[in-house]
This record gives C-alpha cells, structure tokens and sequence, in this order.
C-alpha cells in the first residue's frame, strides 16, 4: 500500500492524549506538528478532538502543501489501563507461561493466572477482579480435556461479565464451547498445540477483538471510532507491531529491544532469534517467538514503586551502599512517589533515587524478558541448558516512556545489567553490551499505529528520530568498522 | 506397523546426559509404531518429563539413561508423579542404567522398587518393547473403565 502524504496519528493514554502530524515523501517521513492535552477520563473523544484541531492547525500553519482532507487518521489509546486478562492453564512452565506471553503480546495486562484446575478461591478471585478476557488454555492438540472442562464448568457457574478466549486442547473445544455456552466464548486454536511448541497468533487476534468490542464501548470511543471509520489500536499492540516493522524493514535494527518504563509498568518488547543452537546447547521449556512482549506491574517509577523496592530490593540496597539512613530516606522517597504518581524529582538526591529505580526497572524487566543459560557437567564434558529467549545478540535497545526518552545517564543500560548477579553456573540471556537509543520525540507510540499498514515507513520513520544517548555515542563509533 | 490408537508416550533421557542418537531412534520407531510421541530430547529433569505428560495426557513416560548415572537420575520420580497427580502413568526405563558391570536382573529389580513398570538392558528388541508398552497401555486403561 502506497504510504499517505500525511498522518494524523493520537495516542491517547491514561494520563495524556497526545499526537503528531507525520508528512512522508519520496518514501522518508518525517514529524511536521505535535501537540498534547490531559486526557479526558470522561469522554475520552474531547481530549482526541482537541489534539486533532490543534495538530491540524500547526500543520496548515507551517506546512503549506498540507491539506487535512489528504491526511489519514489512525490513534491508539491505553485507557482504562488497558486490556485486564486472568490466564489460565495447567502447567506453569508450559501453557500457563505460553498463555501468559499470548496474553502480553496482545497488549494485555495480566490481573492474575491460574495453573492447573480452578478451586472455588480462584473462582472467587476471578469474580472478585472481573477481567476484561479470561484466557482458558490447557493441553496439547490431543492432549489433556480433564482440566479444561473442569475449568470451563467452574467458569460456566462464575459471576463474571469477561469474555472467555479459549485457546487449549483443539479436542475439547467443542465440549468447552459447549459448557460455557452461558458466556461470551470465542474459541481459537490452541496456544500450545505440540509441548514447547508456541502458537500466539489466533489467541492475539482474539484479544485484539475482544479489545474493539470491550475498551472502545463507552468514554466516546464508539462514536469516535464511528466518526473516523477507523478502529483504535490497544497503544501495546501499536508497539509491538512497530517493533515488528522496524525489525523487518530496517536490517540494522534486525534484533532489538524495546524498554518502556512507566509509573506503573515496564513493557520489554524484543524481537531476535530465541534460540541460537550453538553446539553443546541444548533448549528447554517453550520456543519463544521471535517477537515477544513482557509487562512487569512491579516495575515503575510511581504507582508501582513500593512494590518496585519489594521485588528489586537486592538491587536497589547494592545501589544505595551502606548508610543505613540512605535506604531510609529512599524508603520515604518511594512512599511519597507512589502516593503523588505526579510528583517530579526536587533536588539531587531525589533524582539518584529517580534513576536507581530506574534501573532497577530495566534490570528486572531485562532479565525475566530473557531466558538464562545453565552449565551442566556431563560425562562427555560441559554443556549448557537454555530457558527462555536469547537477548545476547540484540545491540540495540530503544528507550520510550517518559523517563527513558528524556535520559541522558551515559551508561544507563551497562549499569542496570551489570547489577544483576545470575547463580553460580547461570548465566543471563540479557543483551550484551546494548546502546540506548532514546524515543526524544516520543514518537513509539504514535508511528506504531501506522505500522501494521505501512510498515517500511513507520520503521525508516523510527529509525530516523532515534539518537543513541549521549555516552553511547563513542561505543556506537568504535564498533563501526 | 502395529495397529491400534495413537496412545501419546513422553520420551526423554534424563538428567545430565546428551547422548542423543539412541533417543532419535526411539523417537521415530514408535512414531512409525502408532504412538504419539512427545520427544523431549536430552537433559531432561524429572518434572520435564512430569510437565510434558500432564499436558499431553500421556499414557507413558519412558526414560533413557546412557551415562550410568540412571539410578540416581531416577530416583522419586514415580513420587513426583503421584504427587503431582500422574500415579497411574506408566515408567519405563532402558539403556546403560547404572555403572559397572550388574547382572541385569538386580538392576531390574532395583529400578521395579523405585516404581517403573518396566526396566530395559542396552540391547533390545524394539518391536517386542512396542507391543508390551501397548499392552501395558491397553491393561492400564481397561483397568481405569
């Protein structure tokens, strides 16, 4: 599809709503207006409208061949938090984690998951949170029905109004559409039709519906949607899509990561090749897709920081050193930041706290992203176990967000990994020796929804605005030939 | 080759072993036998093999050692099994099980205690291994109906 003359591209996010104007000739793009407004709780459409009326009059201002009737329009928003999932399946380290990733990599944010068969607490705790989608995965094609239909019976007799995806065993599906009749129930193929072997597309797809007929009902984005002729993106499923293009349109940019650490969460997006097959490794557990995305709710900078210094506290102690009055003030730090989300760093010392969380975000966020790579001493020499995805080949990562697209730490990155201490004999598949590249003008989001249509541009368009920070600019220039 | 229903069977070689030539033709005999089998290749743990036939709904696991630490490799894996609710799957186990030179038969026994249903030495006629295992099978699931 032959790319627009422009864009008018609005993300409208929990806090703002904010969009560009992108003008693209001759096959490079380029930004030609920003604006941004507080969101509009409310009626989401007021905060969108008012974005789009000032884009438009930047653009007739400085742009003289703009027209807005050439112009296509396209937004995401994350609203509402976005997309609230409860996953289900039986094993944890297969198809409780395959539907958790399924999960992520559709832009959904993960309430809780259940492995094996619900008791009536876990059917309590569902009722209780109310998800927007449950997730029902279990067994391969063939495989166990016990669990799937045990679950489906307790969700059958559930208080819930969520909308059942079940993506498990194909050989139950009829019984489990059958028990669930009662529902909302759309059935997919299965997540895990062959053990370790992943299938996220049809449950992604699921969920990506599932999105257009929950999030969009209600705060103005139906009518907006209507107006438009257009659907809104989840904002995850907009990066992800980008991470894709650029991944696939740009070979530089062929393995790389992207890191979005925000007040609630750190996203971590990476698209690289999980598993090399290096002789003497051998991998175990799941085969990873290509292209994945984690969400992790106990890595941020406000909402989620006290439980940030939970998770993290090894790391954030060997930050601070040994005054003991240094992890007090922190602790003070992060009660007041999680109680003031809008809260801004006033002084030096609140700024260091600022950055070592930070990095810890990026550090916890890094390695659950990434598998890790065991040492086994065999009868015919060493070899080695791999669990999860291989990061090591990914050179470049790509700083978004609010914090990550201001920064100016020179070795931001080398910092946050080389606080993490795998055991004795392990070995984390984290990147190695990455750059930072820095989203300076927050443009992920907004390109991201262009690039399931345009993918070529929406990636040169990324990889033009992005600058490696600051310190990173020698390493860059000393390893170009 | 033998006819009957494509019973699922989880197959691995266990603990820190990489021998992995036997495993393939593990693998595609009983493929070729009728079974589906879920191959787990080498250096595989006890809760892999678990994992694996929890999921798939396996009639039977069958591990392979090479190395001679079998023994110790299998030791409470048909605890775990009935811990984690798979008491009734069928353990088999054959290659070079334990180290030295052991009359096959005290190595059967030891590997019976331990709870596997069937104990195999290096050689074996694998046609006669397929048509026990689905025997096995079969007695298994009349005796559940």
């Amino acid at each position: 599809m032959p790319a627009p003359r422009w864009a008018v591209c609005v993300d409208i996010g929990s806090t703002f709503t904010k969009g560009a104007v992108f003008g693209f000739e001759h096959g490079e793009g380029r930004v030609a207006a920003r604006a941004e407004t507080p969101t509009t709780a409310a009626d989401l459409a007021r905060g969108f409208e008012t974005v789009r009326a000032e884009l438009l009059r930047l653009a007739r201002a400085n742009e003289p061949g703009f027209a807005a009737e050439d112009a296509i329009v396209r937004f995401s928003s994350s609203a509402r938090g976005g997309l609230r999932i409860a996953a289900i399946g039986i094993v944890p380290d297969l198809t409780l984690a395959v539907a958790r990733l399924a999960a992520a990599s559709a832009g959904g944010k993960i309430v809780k998951s259940f492995a094996y068969t619900l008791t009536a607490a876990d059917v309590a705790a569902i009722e209780a949170l109310d998800p927007d989608i449950v997730l029902l995965t279990g067994g391969t094609d063939g495989g166990d029905e016990k669990h799937n239909l045990a679950n489906a019976a307790a969700l059958a007799g559930a208080r819930i109004s969520s909308t059942i995806i079940y993506a498990g065993n194909r050989t139950a599906r009829d019984a489990v559409a059958g028990i669930l009749a009662g529902k909302r129930c759309i059935a997919v193929d299965n997540v895990m039709p062959e053990v370790g072997a992943v299938q996220v597309e049809p449950a992604r797809e699921a969920v990506r519906r599932v999105f257009l007929a929950t999030i969009v009902e209600g705060k103005g984005l139906a009518a907006l949607a209507a107006s438009l002729g257009v659907a809104p993106k989840p904002t995850p499923l907009a990066v992800f899509e980008l991470v894709r293009a650029l991944s696939e349109e740009c070979p530089e940019w062929r393995d790389v990561c992207v890191l979005d650490i925000g007040g609630a969460t750190t996203d971590c997006y990476s698209a690289v090749e999980p598993f090399r097959g290096e002789p003497g490794v051998v991998l175990h557990g799941i085969r990873e897709p290509r292209l994945t995305r984690t969400v992790e709710g106990d890595c941020g900078l406000r909402v989620s920081a006290e439980a940030l210094f939970e998770s993290g506290r090894a790391l954030i102690e060997r930050e601070l050193g040994s005054p003991p009055l240094e992890i007090l003030a922190f602790a003070v730090y992060i009660g007041l930041v999680a109680r003031y989300p809008a809260y801004l760093a006033a002084e030096a010392r609140e700024t260091r706290f600022d950055a070592i969380m930070a990095r810890t975000c990026a550090a916890l966020a890094l390695r659950r992203h990434a598998g890790v790579l065991r040492t086994v001493y065999t009868a015919g020499g060493k070899a080695w176990v791999q669990r999860g995805k291989d990061l090591r080949a990914v050179r470049r990562v790509i700083g978004t967000g609010g914090y990550l697209a201001r920064i100016a730490e020179e070795d931001f990155l080398a910092r946050a990994l080389a606080a993490l201490v795998p055991e004795p004999e392990e070995r984390f598949l984290v990147p190695e020796a990455p750059v930072l590249y820095a989203d300076r003008n927050h443009v992920v989001p907004l390109i991201g929804s262009l690039a399931a249509e345009y993918p070529r541009e929406a990636a040169r368009l990324l990889a033009q605005s992005l600058r490696p920070v600051a310190g990173d600019v020698a390493q860059e220039r000393d390893r170009r030939p | 080759m033998t006819a009957g229903p494509p019973y699922t069977i989880v197959l691995g070689v266990i603990g820190a072993d990489c021998h992995s030539v036997g495993n393939k033709i593990l693998d595609a005999f009983f493929t070729d036998a009728g079974f589906r089998v879920v191959n787990l290749g080498v250096m595989v743990s006890r809760d892999e093999f678990i994992d694996a036939a929890i999921e798939s709904d396996a009639r039977a696991i069958l591990v392979s050692s090479l190395y001679g630490h079998g023994e110790i490799d299998c030791v409470g894996l048909r605890e775990r099994c009935i811990e984690r609710g798979l008491g009734s799957v069928l353990l088999y186990a054959g290659g070079n099980l334990v180290v030295g030179k052991r009359p096959f038969a005290e190595i059967e026994a030891k590997f019976k205690a331990m709870g596997f249903d069937r104990v195999f030495p290096p050689s074996v006629d694998l046609h006669a291994a397929a048509a026990l295992l689905r025997a096995d099978i079969e007695e298994a699931v009349h005796a559940r109906t």
